[in-house]
């Protein structure tokens, strides 16, 4: 019992620890393809405490979705981290969710995030909102059919299982449908970190930006922790990537193999990073309307995962 | 023992990553970037060929797989290029269907096509695969030909669909003797030449290559 709260704490902190400090390294890794020198990796530890500091201004007009909608998104993200292994592929809260949980808070959090954009009035707000949802509508299902694709090769959709069964595959697990399923998941990984043919994390600029204009209104705290859990949910994704799709190394108990298991998670982390940096230092943003496109070739790939799964094991 | 070969893990990565390519094809709507995914799904096609080579001994599809290398990832990717640059055409592909559409249509396409295969029946000595990705590149080949407006889709439609063949021949039959095989490649290439004479034709005569304007008559 205290292992397993040993287990959950320690899962939080690393989450809670490691979020900024990939965002800073993925920003420092795109300022090296870009030949500038770029901030720091810790500025983003920075700017979060900053930003706790300052206090925060909020329109008057603004009802209580407003103010809670910064606590909801980032409580159901930091819950989606409890149920994606990290350093330990056997889960305490296994039982309490599988993957469409997490799909799912990650929609909750989305949700809350554009009904408070559309709070506050605003039409930056409004038109980050209907964007938002827009890409929404395309990541979800393409997002079920990949991780489905997994499920049925494992036969199950609790995160540890898949995890564990895996890693213990070994290099066998890799076939047709698990390739076509994580290329598929590294394209909505793309859009759900609200990467640059999707979004660009960096710009202000009215006419392009999608999160970035829904979080317009926030200041102080409040922004602080939709920042901290924006980070966070691009931990989370990158570790749904690395854990399902090549968890070797990751410890299945508790005990000295995690540590281990930590510096294989990190690298591997760091590599997503690096190839998501890779990414968009070397494509433009798309127009809006191109990104359906996009999506539905990710959407295809998951089916055709799907597809050869059921040619190859049932053919 | 084409069980052992057809059923094997790195086979049905290429056979799956051969898909790949095609929907690649059916994403894209650059010019060039059609062509690049033609010349990928070439490579991948000669490699199947390498591994059937391999692993039956027999010398004559190592030079079918060479000959698929050359010619089909290397020479007509080259033709395609020369033919884009010399008639300075628009790089962006016409379509009737857009890409969404295609893209899934593509995918109705893979399962009709699994269908099809597993109700012949003849899965007793090979992956179905293999045969059933065959039988999706031509169907997809044939989309390409009816829903892209350029000339050159129209080419590209009919080399994917030459490469379903390839690929179904191979996974049937091990490939079909040396001859038949040269004589097969030698056609594409005339096949190819032929058609871009032709399509340097219809760009001279109607000063684009849309095939919409074939539809009106010139006296």
């Amino acid at each position: 019992m205290l292992i397993q709260a040993g287990i959950v704490l320690l899962q939080v902190l690393i989450i809670l620890a490691l979020a900024p400090l990939l965002s800073g390294i993925i920003k420092k890794i795109k300022a090296f393809f870009q030949i500038r020198k770029g901030p720091s990796i810790f500025q983003p530890y920075y700017d979060i405490a900053k930003l706790l500091r300052k206090e925060s201004v909020v329109s008057e007009n603004v009802s209580w979705v407003f103010h809670a909608a910064p606590a909801i998104s980032f409580a159901a993200i930091l819950t989606a981290g409890l149920l994606i292994p990290i350093y330990i592929s056997d889960m305490p809260f296994d039982f309490a969710g599988d993957l469409i949980a997490v799909v799912y808070l990650f929609a909750l959090a989305r949700f809350f995030t554009a009904l408070a954009s559309l709070d506050t009035g605003s039409s930056f707000g409004g038109m980050g909102a209907s964007r938002e949802m827009f890409i929404a509508s395309m990541v979800e299902p393409a997002l079920m059919l990949s991780v489905f694709a997994i499920a049925l090769n494992v036969g199950s959709t609790n995160l540890s299982y898949i995890s564990q069964t895996i890693s213990m595959a070994g290099i066998d697990a890799v076939s047709p449908y698990h390739l076509l399923a994580f290329v598929a998941l590294f394209i909505i990984a793309i859009a759900e970190t609200g990467r640059i043919p999707v979004d660009n994390p960096a710009t202000h600029l009215e006419l392009t930006m999608i999160h970035e204009a829904m979080i317009l209104e926030y200041s102080g705290k409040q922004l602080a922790i939709i920042e901290l859990g924006v980070m966070i949910k691009q931990l989370l994704v990158f570790s749904l990537l690395a854990n399902i799709f090549f968890p070797w190394g990751i410890s299945s108990g508790f005990g000295i193999g995690i540590v281990i298991s930590l510096i294989v998670y990190l690298i591997k982390i760091v590599f997503l990073g690096a190839c998501m940096a890779m990414l968009e230092t070397s494509t433009a943003k798309w127009r809006l309307f191109r990104l359906p496109n996009l999506l539905s070739i990710s959407l295809m790939l998951s089916f055709l995962a799907l597809v050869s799964f059921i040619i190859v094991k049932g053919g | 023992m084409s069980e052992l070969v057809f059923g094997s893990k790195i086979m049905q990565l290429i056979i799956a990553l051969i898909l790949v390519s095609t929907f690649m094809i059916l994403g894209s709507t650059r010019l060039y970037s059609c062509v690049r995914a033609f010349g990928i799904q070439s490579f991948l096609l000669a490699s199947v060929a390498g591994i059937v080579a391999y692993s039956t001994g027999r010398y004559e599809i190592y030079i079918i797989a060479l000959l698929t290398l050359v010619i089909k990832a290397a020479v007509i990717p080259y033709i395609f290029i020369y033919i884009i640059r010399e008639i300075k055409v628009k790089r962006e592909i016409d379509l009737y269907v857009n890409i969404s559409p295609s893209l899934i249509i593509g995918g109705v396409l893979i399962v009709i096509s699994y269908y099809l295969i597993r109700s012949i029946n003849i899965r007793t000595e090979l992956s179905s695969f293999a045969l059933s990705a065959s039988m999706s590149l031509v169907s997809i080949g044939l989309f390409i030909m009816i829903s892209r407006k350029k000339a050159i889709m129209q080419m590209l439609g009919i080399l994917i669909m030459e490469n379903g063949l390839f690929l179904g021949a191979i996974s049937l039959t091990h490939g079909m003797p040396l001859l038949v095989e040269l004589g097969i490649f030698f056609d594409v290439l005339i096949g190819v030449l032929i058609m871009g004479i032709l399509i340097f034709r219809i760009n001279k005569t109607f000063e684009c290559i849309d095939t919409d304007m074939l539809k009106t008559l010139i006296g």
